[in-house]
Formats: C-alpha cells, structure tokens, sequence
C-alpha cells in the first residue's frame, strides 16, 4: 500500500543537505556492511528470480505454439518452480536481515539521541519542548528505520524492472518503446491522485481534530452535564459534531476509494493496446508468440514500481526530514563546559559567587555583577518577585546554564573546573514540581544516592510523623507511585522528595519550594522533613512559605538580579522596606494573625 | 431494568435519537451486535458483495481473453481483426471493471464511515443515560479512547478490512470457477491453494499475535521511562544520574529490538507467498501435462496460467485484512463492555420532593467501591441548615467519598443519611440533585464563553445574573480584564484560566443556581494574598445562608467552620468547634502552631 502512505506528514523546513544527512546515515550503515551486503546479493537474486517467471513461461509457450513438445518443457516447469521457491526464500532471507539491520541501526541511533539529550544542559530544554525530544528519539528514528526498507524494497522492485526491461528491449526495441512510453502517463496520473489526496486528507485531519476536541469535550463534559441536568444541551453539540465527522470523512474516503479502480482500468487499457500492438507485430514475424505473452506477462511489473514511485519521492523527503531531526538533536552544541574534572572528596558547602553576569537570552541580562556568599551550614532565603532571579541563582549553582562572565567558587573549587557528575553528587535538589519516576516508593528515595539500604530508607522516613504517612500507603516503601508519580498526592510527592534529599546527606541543599495546597497535616510533616535537611547541609531555599522563610538564617531579598536587604525576618519586618512589602504580598496570608481576621474579610 | 428501556435511566433523548431496541437486544456478542448495525445498511452490504464479484470476474476476464488473443494469433485466418475485437472488449471490461471496484470500495467506505458514526452515537447516548455512579468511577481518559479509537476501528474493519477480505476471496473462486472452462480437473490446483491458504494464513496469523502484543508492550516501556526522564531531566541532572537514565534506555532499546527482529522474522517467512509459487507452478505443469495428451490448448494454458497468477491478491491483502478485522471486533468487545456495564442506582421517580431546608446528618455511615476497598466508616455528624462544616485530612483518608455520598453519587453500605429528616434513598433523585451543588476538584469548564460557562446549570439566565452570580463569586473583577470580558472564550483555541480563577467560576455557577447543600471540594492554593482574600470572600459568601460542606487545605476556613470533621483511614478521629478541637486534639493544635 505504498501508494497511501504519508499522506499525513507534514512539511518540514530542512537545514542540513541532502549530501550531508547521506553521508551520515551512512555512518550508522557502515557497522553493517557485511548484512548490507548479503542484502543487496539476495535483492539481486529475488529480482533476477522475479523476472525468470515471465521468460521461462513465455519461452515455453514459444516450444507449446507448433504442437505437443519434448519433455525439455518438464525441466522448464522445473525452473519456474525454482523461481518462486528462490524467490519467497531470497525475500526470506533478504528480510530477516533488513529487519535486523534497521532494527539494530535505529536502536545505535535512539541510544546515540538519548544520550546526547542526557548530556544537554537546560537551555537546550528550553529550546524544544519535552514533547518534541521525545518524539524525536522514538518516532523519527523510526521514520529513519522506515526509509532504509523503503528504498530497499523499492530498488528490489526497480531491479526486477529493470533486467525485464533490458530482455524486453533486446526483442523488440519498438513494442518496449510502447510500453515505456505508457509508464510517465501512469505516473503523472498517480502522482495528480496523491497530490489530491493529499489535499483532502490534510483537510479531513483538521477537521477531525476539531471534531475529535468536541467528542473529547462532551464525553469529559458529561459528568458536569450530569450534575446540573443539562444532558439534553450536551448531546446536541456531540451529535453535530459526530455528524460532521462523518461528512469530512465521507468526503475523503470517496476520493482514495477512486484510486485503485482508475489505475485499474487505465492498466486494462494498457493490456488492450499491447494485445493488438504486439498481435500486429506477430503477424508481421518481427516477435515470437512467445515473446508477445512476456511483453502482457510484463506489464504488471513496470506497473507497480512506477505506482510506487509517484509515491516515494515525498515518502524520502518524510524520512530525511525525520533524520535530519535526529541528527539535529545529537548535534547540538552543550553550552555548558568544564574546564577541568576535578573530583571533590568532600564540600564544606561554602558558596561564593563574584561579579556574575548571565543572562538566558541576548540583551536580557538577569544579573550584572552579581555577588553572594553563603556560609557552610548556612540556610539562605531568597525572596523576591517572579523574574527578580531566585531560581536562575539556584539553576546557576547546579550548573545547570553557563553565565557569561565572573566566577562561582564552591569551597575552593571554580565552579567550570568540577567534575559534573562528582560535585552533583554533593547537590541536594528539589524542583518546585517534585518529580517522582515510576517505580516504588524506595525507588525514588534511594534515586541519586544509588546504594541506599531499606533500613536507612526506613529509619529515615520513620523521622518524619513517626512514620503516619508511610502507614497510610497500601505497601510502605515498596508503594507503586505510578507514572510520573501520579498515584501520590502533591504533599506525598514532596515527602518523597525530600527523603531522596536526605540519604542523600548533601553538602548543598537547593529547594524550589513548591507552591501546591497540601492538607495541614502533610504540611506539618513536610516541615519536619526540611527541618532535618537544613540541620545538616547549606541551604539555598527559594521560599513560597511563610515558615521557611522564618526558618531561614538569612534572608536575601531580590529585585531585578540585586540584593536590595538581607537579614532575618524579624528584622527586615521592623525595617519596614521592601521584605516588608514582600510579605504583605505573598506571605501575610499564611499567618496565623490572617486566619483569625480573615472572617472580617466579608 | 428489564422492559428494555434499561439504558437511559437517568436521562430520556427522543425517540429519533434513541437506539433500537433490536440493536439493543445484540448487546450480549460483539460480532451479531456489529453485523445487527451493519443490517441497517445491507444495500451497501449488496452494493459491496456485487462489486467484488464483478471486479475479480472481470479481471479474470483479462487471461482469458489473452488465452482467446492467443489462439487467434496461432491459428485464425484474420488475426488481426479477432485481436482488434478483443482489444476492445478488454478496454470495455476494464472500464467496467474500475466501475464495479469504485462500488465495492466506496460502499465499504460508507458502511464504515455510518457504523463508526452510529456506534459512537449508540455509546455517547449510554453514556448519557449512565448514573454518576458510574461517571464517577470510569476513568475519563479510557471512555475516550474507546469513544475515538475503538470506534474508528470499527470503522476500518470494514473498510479496508472487510472490503478486502470480501474482494480478495473473489479473486480465489474466479480462478476456480473459471479454470473449469478449461478443463474441470485444473480446478484441484486452486482448490488447493484455498484450503492450504487458510491453514497458513491461521497459523501465521496466530504466531503473529502474542509478539505484536509483545513489540507494543516493549515499546510501551520504552516510551514511557523515556518520557518521564526527559519530563524529569532538572532531577536526573540534579541527581547525578544520566549515566544510569542512559544505562535503563539502552536495556529498553534493546529489548524493542529484540522483539521488533522477532516480528520481522515471523513475517519475513510469510507461507502463504510460497504456497502461491507453489501452486502456480504446480498448476502449470497441470496445463501442460493435459496439453501433452491434447486435452487443452495452448491459448487455455496462458488463459488459465494467467488466473493462478490473480491468487497473488488475496496472498497479499491477508498480510494486513484480517487482522484489521479483528481488531474492530475487540473494539466492539471493549465498547459493548462500557455500554452494558450496569448501575443499580434507582431514581425513585415517587419520592420525596420539596424544597430543600439543608439540615443533614450522617448516621453509622460506611461505604465501599465496588472493587472492596472500605473507604469510610461509622460515619456519624449532624448539620444543621446553613451550617458549614469542614473536613480536613490526609489525601486517601475519604473526604471526597464522603462527600459524594451527600447527593447519592454512590449509595451508602451500611447507615444511613438524612436530609431534612428524609433518608436519601426516599428522595426523589432528580429533585435531590436540582438541590445540591458539588464542585469537584477538577473542574471541568467548556471552550464557550465565560458567560455560558457560568450559565451552564440555568442557560435562560440573562447577563445580569450572570454578572451579579460572577461578583458574588469574585470572578467579575478578572473576567473584565479580559479583552472580551463575558463572552471570552475558554479551553484550548482561547483563554487558560488558573485553578483559582476555574474555582471561582464554578462558584459563579453555583450562585446562579443557588442549591440548599453546597458542596466545595477546594484544592487550589494562592501565591498572593491579594488573591487569597478574594477567595476567601468568594467562599465565604457562598456559604452564607446554605448548608456547606467544603473539603480544604485552608486553615482560615477550617477556622471559622461551624463544625470540623477530622479524617484519617475512612474513619473520623476528631470534631467539634474550633475551640473544642484546640482543647482536644493535638495533632489540630499542632497545625495552628507556627
């Protein structure tokens, strides 16, 4: 069916040449030469086997045309049996290797993606979208797996084609002519039809998906519907919707049910001709009977590789699209990059950052000659406005972007001059969004520090509540969490995460705080969970709660990349300046004064 | 439940939109309820029928003719004037041809394209006419998949599944039936293929299936632990471990391929394609053998050679047709389970109906889903109307459950609960609903306008109600910093609101429809306390003068509730007042401590 096959691709704007993505597709060939090679032999052999059939039929029809023949006709019967059995065994064997071949060439390729993508520091994420990273490793790797079967399978049909074509032209170089002169048509004709449906299966798909966001609506919709007796209005705007949905696709399928009959008949009219042709040219003694049967028994064979064809030219365009995204993934440049690799044995935690400029985008510096210094053991705050650059100070540390100019100094190693890997170890971090990856509870906790034992595990998470909130899931640490985390609560999540904190013991403790409503209880808990963190570790707490940011040693307020105040709470508060306003905008909520006045608020 | 009507009890369309019952009555098999939709549609089906035996006839007629052309050219007087004729009747059978295969093709298209419109009809009305019960406990995402995907197999199972299936058995009898034409004994080598052909093609097609389920399970691992470290690649990093990420992936990629190869190796040895160069051979030599002893021609050998050749069709075709096939019958299989999953919530049509005052109690309570797990307990509170009671406690510990028995979303064990001094049960349910307002955690909002959001529960409500329900509920102040203030659009081509703001226009929605028992399940949080006021107030306000029962993480609101349950387990551990619940429980004094 390759005549209906990417329709739906979209176009793609291509940055690398044609020449360039070949010569490095060529590069994940060249491991298989020897496969590739034994490919092409029995790609040859099935071609060659393929157009056996027509001759050996024809010539026997040439030995049957005055007459009962000699027994020579058994052995070529003999022969047409060998041909089919060599050529379903050649296509065995040519497939068993194509398929291992691609597979293997596309897992190189998915594991080459992977790990470049692994290796990317966070701005390339900001560049391309989760979604998109991904897409690219699994599913354009396997359009590039698609297009090496597609062009072999094609250049078996061209083969096969090809050595006819050559017999064909030997016996009678008119008739050939004819018959080659029939193909551009066919081929500008299904070429006109794929354009077409194309056409209407790109309007089918914008439709459908309009369409399929109304089915999606009405059926999220009707528990609302439901709760509010509006079943009737609900069901009016599915069944429209469903209605046409049906039109759209009406539409379509009448133009892709016309293909095949069309090309049909244009291939009888093709018969019919050479039928008289080629009688005229028997008649005349320029070809045998036989040979007139090979040129019918031929047609079919030109028919499908053109067919194909009118296809294949987009289908090639897909797939070097796809790998171009590929390549374009392992290709680009880290932007973050170590000077040196030195492993630390151990941090003290002291932090020092000096004259830092850095900026995400060109023109938007974030801070211009920035400096902090945080203490060993110290718990820092950082408040300030949404932009006022808490979390790039954070991203920063972790090495997670590169800045542009003056130095972080931890402990008293340049930051550019660690080994990556060896210093994140002696990171603890949590994201505002904690991220939890399918497994059990133990999984996770025992994430970044690998060689945990359960008793630690335990031990620890027995600190927290005495342990209540492992007691309320259904099998303790070894607790399913689902996808993404997806079977625990928000406040379960953080726990979670801050216990892979914990046995962690790291030098430096980096907390996004989260900003979820989490029930009393878990909270109180959460709270015990990031006490026993701070005891033990420096801490950079970009705070959203009113008791971390008590619980901090220093506050450090941010505006725009500076540091306008520093102190404690109780302090900045007296001072009456900008923490002062800081707190009347994000934390003042969160006291207990508010909840007992906030009855006052109607 | 058993006059037939079974399916809509909660929610009657007209007639014209309602399945028949002969429809109805098929629901017990997937394939008779198929074949009872695709009834409807039995001229198609002829239409169908008829093209394929025209299309595969007429392309018999090919070779023949040829096998004719043939005996013209070594024998006829005129050659010439025979081929021209022949010439010409292939042109006109071929154009007839094309004709016929349109209709076959095009009628399959049209029962497919009818049936997926008539299942997902059929299915969205049952939904409609299933309880919340049942909403309540069927995952959104699942009913979805089965609305598009198992649908739209359906739809393919009859075209190209059927469609092929139908037209390529033709092209199996033409070559029988034809080859008697020749001699009668030639038909053993397509009789032959026929009977091997559906032997090969079952096995293949039963080897076949545990590995594609195998390749989709691996690819499925593969995806999703690959999604989740690229979701989570700030923890990855943070953790120190790409190493290990890259490690996991590779052992996923690998077992891919070593699947993917398993499948390529089944297929690569497709059977069916060497039974067809077998038996093309083996019917050559047949044709030659009886042409030796003079019993057929040499026309007749190329006339029927050029049949057995039409066999390479259906051995193509049945790579994919009949698996097409049956993935529509185990789409119908998991949309019929959807459709005849039963709920035995009764409307009780007689009952109790008056307005509601909202005094509510809970009496020995207890409630289990149907899979066991126990989710509340010895459930025991009163409320008298216009009170606000709040439950707090741990995620899992049952506020929800419990909230939802309160309009009989499910139904209670054991106990009982009253409104109004009427146990549930005895109210009328429709009623009972029309009085009591739930807004869930999620809230589910329509891409129309903020004003028939608002208006969904009272759609004749003019814009000024709306607008007053949407001050009341503190949302008219965002609404009109919208550049199309009421009538701007939400969902995905318009406005995102954030929790906060959804929240607060399900309590716009609320307002408008003013129900005696309000029940907020509030989950959203606030980063300012600008915000934070205004829902404070949208709460309150709502509260006022309606029994509430509101589920929250708001210490303000567990504050000034007339009663505080406590949950933890299904059961409650603590309650009372505010200044009883200091006095009484520590766990509670511990959350108002700073």
């Amino acid at each position: 069916m390759g005549f209906f096959s990417g329709l739906d691709t979209e176009e793609y704007d291509r940055e690398y040449g044609d020449r360039e993505l070949i010569s490095r597709i060529f590069t994940y060939l060249q491991p298989h030469g020897k496969r590739i090679f034994w490919i092409s032999f029995f790609l040859i052999l099935v071609a060659g086997a393929g157009a056996a059939l027509p001759l050996l039929v024809s010539n026997g029809v040439d030995r049957f045309s005055q007459g009962p023949a000699d027994n020579a006709v058994y052995l070529l019967v003999g022969l047409v049996l060998l041909s089919t059995v060599i050529n379903w065994g050649g296509n065995w064997v040519r497939r068993r290797l194509t398929v291992r071949t691609v597979s293997d060439m596309t897992m190189t390729l998915r594991i080459d993606a992977f790990e470049s993508a692994a290796n990317h520091d966070l701005s390339f994420y900001d560049q391309f979208s989760s979604g998109r990273v991904v897409s690219r490793i699994t599913s354009d790797t396997r359009e590039f797996g698609k297009l090496v079967v597609l062009v072999t399978d094609l250049i078996a049909q061209l083969a096969q084609a090809l050595i006819l074509g050559i017999i064909l032209s030997q016996i009678e170089i008119r008739l050939f002519l004819y018959v080659l002169g029939f193909l551009p048509l066919l081929f500008v004709i299904s070429l006109a039809f794929r354009k077409l449906a194309r056409k209407v299966t790109r309007e089918g798909m914008r439709a459908m998906a309009k369409v399929n966001a109304t089915i999606k609506e009405t059926v999220s919709g009707i528990a609302v519907a439901k709760n509010f007796r509006q079943e009737q209005a609900i069901f009016d705007d599915f069944h429209q919707a469903n209605q046409e949905s049906y039109q759209m696709n009406v539409q379509r399928g009448l133009v892709l049910s016309m293909v095949f009959p069309l090309l049909n008949a244009l291939g009888g009219i093709g018969t019919a001709f050479l039928v008289y042709v080629g009688g005229i040219n028997v008649t005349q003694g320029l070809v045998t009977v036989g040979s007139w049967y090979l040129f019918l028994l031929s047609l079919d064979r030109f028919f499908f590789p053109v067919l194909n064809l009118s296809a294949f030219w987009a289908q090639v365009q897909a797939g070097l699209s796809a790998s171009e995204r590929v390549f374009a993934l392992i290709d680009a440049q880290p932007a973050v990059v170590q000077h040196q690799q030195i492993v630390p044995e151990r941090l003290s935690g002291k932090v020092v950052i000096e004259n830092l400029d850095f900026r995400y985008e060109e023109d938007e510096w974030v801070f211009r000659d920035f400096n902090l210094t945080i203490q060993p053991g110290e718990s820092v705050a950082l408040v300030g406005h949404t932009g006022a650059g808490k979390s790039s100070i954070a991203k920063l540390l972790a090495r997670f972007y590169e800045f542009q100019a003056g130095r972080i100094v931890v402990d008293d190693y340049n930051i550019r001059d660690l080994d990556l890997i060896a210093y994140r170890k002696h990171l603890g971090m949590i994201a505002q969004v904690p991220f939890l990856f399918s497994g059990t509870i133990a999984d996770n906790i025992s994430y970044a520090c690998g060689e945990c034992g359960e008793e630690e595990m335990l031990a620890m998470a027995k600190k927290i509540g005495q342990g209540e909130w492992l007691d309320t899931l259904p099998e303790g640490l070894q607790t399913q969490v689902g996808e993404r985390g997806g079977q625990l609560s928000m406040g379960q999540r953080q726990l979670v995460a801050l216990l892979r904190v914990l046995v962690q013991h790291p030098s430096i403790f980096i907390l996004d705080e989260a900003t979820a409503s989490i029930d009393p209880f878990t909270e109180w808990q959460i709270q015990q969970a990031l006490d026993l963190v701070l005891e033990h570790s420096t801490s950079i707490l970009i705070a959203h709660r009113l008791s971390t940011v008590k619980s901090a040693d220093r506050i450090v307020v941010l505006q725009d990349g500076r540091i306008i105040e520093e102190g404690t709470h109780r302090t900045l508060l007296a001072d009456d300046g900008h923490y002062a306003n800081l707190y009347n905008t994000y934390f003042r909520h969160q006291s207990l004064e508010y909840i007992e006045e906030s009855r006052d608020l109607v | 439940m058993s006059d037939g009507l079974d399916y809509s009890t909660e929610f009657k369309l007209t007639e014209k939109y309602q399945t028949s019952p002969w429809i109805r009555s098929h629901r017990d098999n997937a394939v008779s309820w198929i074949a009872a939709h695709a009834a409807r549609y039995w001229y198609l089906g002829l239409i169908m029928l008829a093209g394929a035996i025209g299309n595969a006839g007429l392309a018999a007629a090919v070779p023949i003719y040829i096998g004719q052309a043939m005996d013209a050219l070594l024998g006829a007087e005129d050659p010439l004037t025979v081929l021209q004729k022949i010439a010409w009747w292939i042109v006109g059978t071929q154009v007839v041809r094309g004709v016929l295969q349109f209709g076959r093709n095009f009628s399959a298209e049209l029962i497919g394209q009818r049936m997926e419109r008539d299942i997902r009809h059929e299915f969205y009305t049952s939904l409609l006419g299933k309880s919340m019960t049942y909403h309540n406990l069927q995952p959104v995402g699942d009913v979805m998949a089965r609305a598009t995907n198992d649908v739209r197999e359906i739809n393919f199972m009859f075209s190209p599944g059927i469609n092929l299936v139908v037209g390529s058995a033709n092209f199996i009898v033409m070559p029988i039936l034809f080859s008697f034409r020749y001699h009668p004994a030639l038909a053993a080598a397509p009789v032959i293929f026929l009977v091997l052909y559906i032997l090969a093609l079952w096995q293949y097609l039963y080897e076949l299936r545990p590995i594609t389920d195998a390749v989709r399970k691996a690819f499925g691992r593969l995806n999703t632990r690959l999604a989740e470290a690229v979701d989570g690649i700030e923890t990855v990093k943070g953790a120190a471990a790409e190493k290990k990420e890259v490690r996991l992936f590779e052992k996923n990629a690998e077992n891919f391929r070593d699947q993917e190869v398993r499948q390529g190796d089944v297929e690569a040895r497709f059977l069916p394609l060497l039974l067809m160069g077998l038996v093309q051979s083996g019917g050559l030599l047949h044709a030659i053998i009886l042409f030796q002893r003079g019993l057929v021609n040499v026309g007749d050998i190329v006339a029927y050679f050029g049949l057995l050749l039409l066999l390479g069709f259906p051995t193509f075709v049945s790579l994919f047709a009949y698996s097409q096939v049956s993935l529509g019958v185990a789409g119908a299989r998991r949309i019929l389970e959807l459709i005849n999953k039963e709920t035995e919530l009764d409307q009780n049509e007689a009952g109790y109906e008056q307005p509601m005052q909202g005094e509510l109690a809970f009496q020995g309570v207890y409630f289990a889903y149907p899979d066991g797990e126990v989710t509340v307990k010895d459930i025991n509170f009163e409320v008298k109307p216009g009170q606000t009671v709040a439950i707090v406690g741990q995620t899992g510990s049952g506020k929800t459950t419990l909230a939802k028995l309160v309009n009989r979303t499910y139904d209670v064990n054991q106990g009982k609960i009253i409104i109004d001094g009427v146990d549930l049960r005895d109210w009328n349910l429709a009623e009972l609903r029309k009085q009591i307002s739930i807004i869930e955690q999620d809230i589910f909002l329509f891409s129309d306008s903020i004003a028939d959001n608002i208006a969904f529960g009272r759609p004749e409500a003019n814009r000024e109600e709306i607008k007053q329900a949407a001050k009341s509920a503190q949302a008219d102040k965002f609404i009109q910093s919208f550049r199309n203030g009421y009538d701007t659009v939400l969902g995905e081509r318009g406005v995102t609101l954030s929790g906060g703001q959804r929240q607060r226009l399900a309590l716009a929605r609320a307002f408008l429809t003013d129900p005696r028992i309000l029940i907020l399940d509030d989950s959203t949080s606030s980063i300012d306390s600008a915000t934070e006021d205004e829902i404070q107030r949208a709460i309150f306000a709502a509260a006022e003068g309606r029994t509430t029962l509101i589920i929250t993480h708001r210490l303000s609101q567990i504050r000034w509730a007339d009663h505080i349950l406590v949950l933890r387990g299904g059961e409650i551990v603590a309650s009372g007042t505010h200044e009883e619940m200091m006095e009484t429980s520590p766990a509670y004094r511990r959350i108002f401590s700073e």
